[in-house]
């Protein structure tokens, strides 16, 4: 095996749950708000499902074959060829994917606070960050996210307990006026990011107690829900009726933070935690991607891929879109669906073959493969 | 480990040192020069004016270019600046052509439209402040009467700046205050309409040179779309923060029918609750305003531990509070027709179905809204005299 660390199924659940949040709070409430209106906070609800579905897959594929990541068992469950090619899909889209989320990160520093900065170096620098990290292996990994996941929760909430004031809540108001539809329109946004629980099936087979890894999943996907959907109700009840006027209305509604003429101007604070919680979902993505490489490439360490990766991580970055309309086109419209048939339908399809396999295959044979 | 591998690891190590500082957005205090204030105008041949009031930290003694300073010495001085363009990005720069140095917005607590800007309509340029990640939402915008240029001007004699002055009477909450973001709020909501305080400037005191006063929150601008149509007074602005269930502080005098003498009272606590009506076509909305009111002055020969002066006292503020209320209306609903108290929001969300089918009519259904005036006043106690005070005994009346 290449990794040969181990961490525990909360580390798992510690490490995802940034992973996952990080950028769902930029880009998405003013995506979702335009769908769904005042039943924004509503649809991370809804898109939790497929957070769930998600999990109980990698789970499920993971009871199949114990110690293997998706990219080895996906060679075993549909043969040499096919399982190379499948392999290769999920690569590529993890390194797209991994580029359009520097991208996000790149864009908000530059967009909000860096302005003069180019967009290369700030996405440059924290690419080369991650690889550092990427290259000390899961363990590290898994202790840095233990580090930083609590920070960010406390963050996140303090800020909004200091916009209680600024909150009106009428603004919620009439909640389902045209019925279920445009919370479900406005859940498809965050389905994508859900969907990345898929990673899990990167972190699984080097869990020490395997036993509880679905059960911190499941609780990962909850936490990940309840947190979009209290800061959609944060941004909400501040900003009304203008959220999806803004391009990130969170931290819109974070510097409207005003207590008492004095505590004011804080989301410098924010941005310097989020950017360690940034830090961690880019360095997730990076790991499954370098360690699924090596494992395509049946090589013995990772850690020679990992810098040639992050240059191939910053030309997607960079390629990813022209510009910032672009990319919110992209991640509001196609993206959903792609990154929901990568993530979601295409580890199914692999569950079901498998199970299949497993049901008319002789027993012994599978265990002879496995 | 080879001499080589060491000197390159030390200079990797090294690199560091400049990326680490992180100074590439590097911008120094003394090249900045902080916006407190905004003013725009607009000139006779449609230009846009530009008025900013700035603070140059450690600016030492010169830089004044009105005389006089404001306040006490060694304090914070001021400028005023202007520039023109086409639109208020085109009238920054040229502003910034003419300073030293670079201007900076993460401070502006103010900004005031002229009153012939705020009539050409003003969604622009709020698109500018709020379209700038610098500038922040919780700016106080106000209207004021003449030009922004001359409120930006003056030189307060009690606060540092203008800008502070009138961000310290935007937050006195008397009359009426409005963020970047509640004005945004107004105008893409439902109303299709406005409100924002609007200034004036305070006759300087004799002996006082011109500029050496404020200006003061005295009416309100009201704004149909993002045009202003006209403004109220402060009195009838009270009733328009009843109806907006904003009302702060106040202070109500009443007579008594049969007593000669003023009372007057002040508000502790007020709320306005709303209950929105649709039957039939017709619309209504009932307005209940409670007020919680301690007695501060006594001009009549009444006891006022009397309880059954208590009640009539209560039954006087209300009629007051009432009148105060339909002023507004009368003027607002009936006159301007703009529905500057979100009524359009309130049945948007009690009837959502009702509303969404006359949601393009809607201004021509606010002035025909019956709205019913429910006034409730609970005086608490009558400060702390007990009988009036500066009568002989006998002429108290128990």
């Amino acid at each position: 095996m290449i990794e040969k660390g181990k961490i525990s199924a909360i580390q798992m659940g510690i490490m995802i749950y940034p992973t996952i949040i990080a950028t769902g709070i930029l880009l998405v409430p003013a995506i979702t708000t335009r769908h769904a209106k005042q039943d924004m906070w509503l649809s991370p609800l809804w898109a939790s499902f497929i957070g769930f579905l998600t999990v109980y897959i990698a789970v499920q594929l993971n009871y199949l074959y114990p110690k293997k990541t998706l990219i080895e068992y996906s060679e075993e469950i549909l043969g040499k060829f096919l399982g190379k090619a499948v392999g290769l899909v999920f690569l590529f889209y993890f390194l797209q994917a991994n580029g359009i989320i520097i991208r996000e990160y790149g864009e908000f520093v530059v967009g909000n606070f860096l302005t003069n900065t180019p967009l290369v170096v700030v996405m440059g620098s924290m690419i080369l960050v991650c690889s550092f990290a990427v290259r000390s292996g899961v363990e590290v990994i898994a202790r840095l996210a233990e580090m930083i996941m609590p920070v960010v929760v406390i963050l996140i909430f303090v800020n909004i307990i200091l916009l209680i004031p600024d909150m009106e809540v009428a603004n919620m108001f009439p909640i389902m006026e045209k019925g279920i539809m445009p919370s479900l329109k406005g859940a498809v946004i965050p389905v994508g990011w859900f969907t990345e629980f898929i990673l899990i099936a990167f972190l699984l087979p080097y869990l020490a107690d395997r036993n509880n890894g679905k059960k911190w999943g499941m609780i990962s996907v909850t936490a990940v829900m309840l947190t979009l959907s209290f800061i959609n109700i944060a941004v909400l009840f501040v900003l009304g009726g203008v959220t999806d006027r803004f391009v990130y209305p969170a931290i819109s509604a974070v510097r409207y933070i005003s207590i008492a003429d004095f505590l004011e101007h804080i989301e410098a604070i924010v941005m310097a935690l989020w950017v360690a919680a940034v830090f961690l979902k880019v360095t997730v993505f990076y790991y499954a991607l370098v360690l699924g490489t090596a494992q395509w490439l049946n090589l013995s360490d990772y850690r020679p891929v990992v810098f040639p990766m992050g240059f191939l991580l910053l030309l997607f970055a960079v390629w990813s879109a022209p510009n910032l309309m672009e990319l919110t086109h992209f991640l509001g419209t196609s993206s959903p669906f792609f990154r929901m048939s990568i993530q979601t339908a295409l580890p199914l399809l692999l569950l079901l073959i498998a199970k299949w396999r497993k049901r008319t295959n002789n027993p012994n044979q599978v265990k002879c493969q496995g | 480990m080879g001499m080589l591998q060491k000197a390159a690891k030390i200079l990797f190590v090294s690199i560091h040192f400049i990326l680490l500082s992180g100074c590439w957005d590097r911008v120094e205090v003394n090249d900045l020069t902080l916006i407190l204030g905004l003013g725009i105008d607009q000139t006779k041949d449609g230009q846009i004016k530009l008025t900013a009031e700035l603070v140059t930290p450690n600016a030492g003694g010169g830089g004044q270019t009105v005389g006089g300073g404001g306040g006490g010495g060694g304090q914070v001085q001021t400028i005023v600046s202007s520039g023109t363009g086409t639109t208020v990005a085109d009238a920054i720069s040229d502003l910034q052509e003419r300073l030293p140095r670079r201007v900076f917005w993460g401070h502006t607590k103010v900004i005031v439209f002229g009153e012939k800007a705020a009539k050409a309509g003003i969604h622009q340029h709020l698109d500018f402040l709020s379209r700038n990640p610098k500038i922040r939402l919780r700016s106080n915008v106000l209207v004021s009467k003449g030009t922004a240029k001359s409120v930006l001007e003056l030189l307060p004699p009690i606060e540092q700046s203008s800008a502070e002055v009138l961000r310290e009477l935007s937050e006195s909450e008397l009359l009426l205050q409005v963020t970047v973001k509640d004005i945004l709020q107004m105008l893409s909501g439902d109303a299709g309409a406005a409100a924002l305080p609007m200034v004036k400037i305070l006759p300087p005191e004799k002996g006082k040179k011109e500029l050496e006063t404020i200006a003061f929150i005295q009416r309100t601008a009201i704004f149909k779309k993002d045009k202003m149509i006209g403004d109220i007074d402060d009195k009838l602005t009270r009733g328009v923060l009843w109806l907006r269930n904003e009302i702060k502080e106040a202070n109500v005098t009443i007579t008594l029918k049969e007593e000669k003498g003023n009372i007057t009272s002040t508000m502790i606590r007020a709320h306005t609750e709303f209950i929105p009506e649709y039957e039939k076509g017709k619309w209504k909305m009932i307005v209940k305003a409670t007020s919680e009111d301690d007695i501060i002055l006594n001009g009549t020969k009444l006891n006022l531990m009397n309880p059954k002066y208590t009640k009539m006292i209560e039954k006087e503020l209300e009629n007051e509070v009432n009148k105060r209320i339909r002023d507004a209306l009368k003027k607002v609903q009936k006159e301007m027709k703009a529905d500057i108290f979100g009524f359009a929001d309130l049945f948007h969300r009690k009837h959502p179905r009702e509303w969404n089918k006359v949601k393009n009519r809607w201004e021509e259904i606010f002035p025909t809204v019956e709205v019913i005036v429910e006034t409730k006043a609970y005086v608490r106690r009558p400060g702390i005299n007990t009988a009036p005070q500066g009568l002989p005994e006998d002429e108290v009346k128990e």
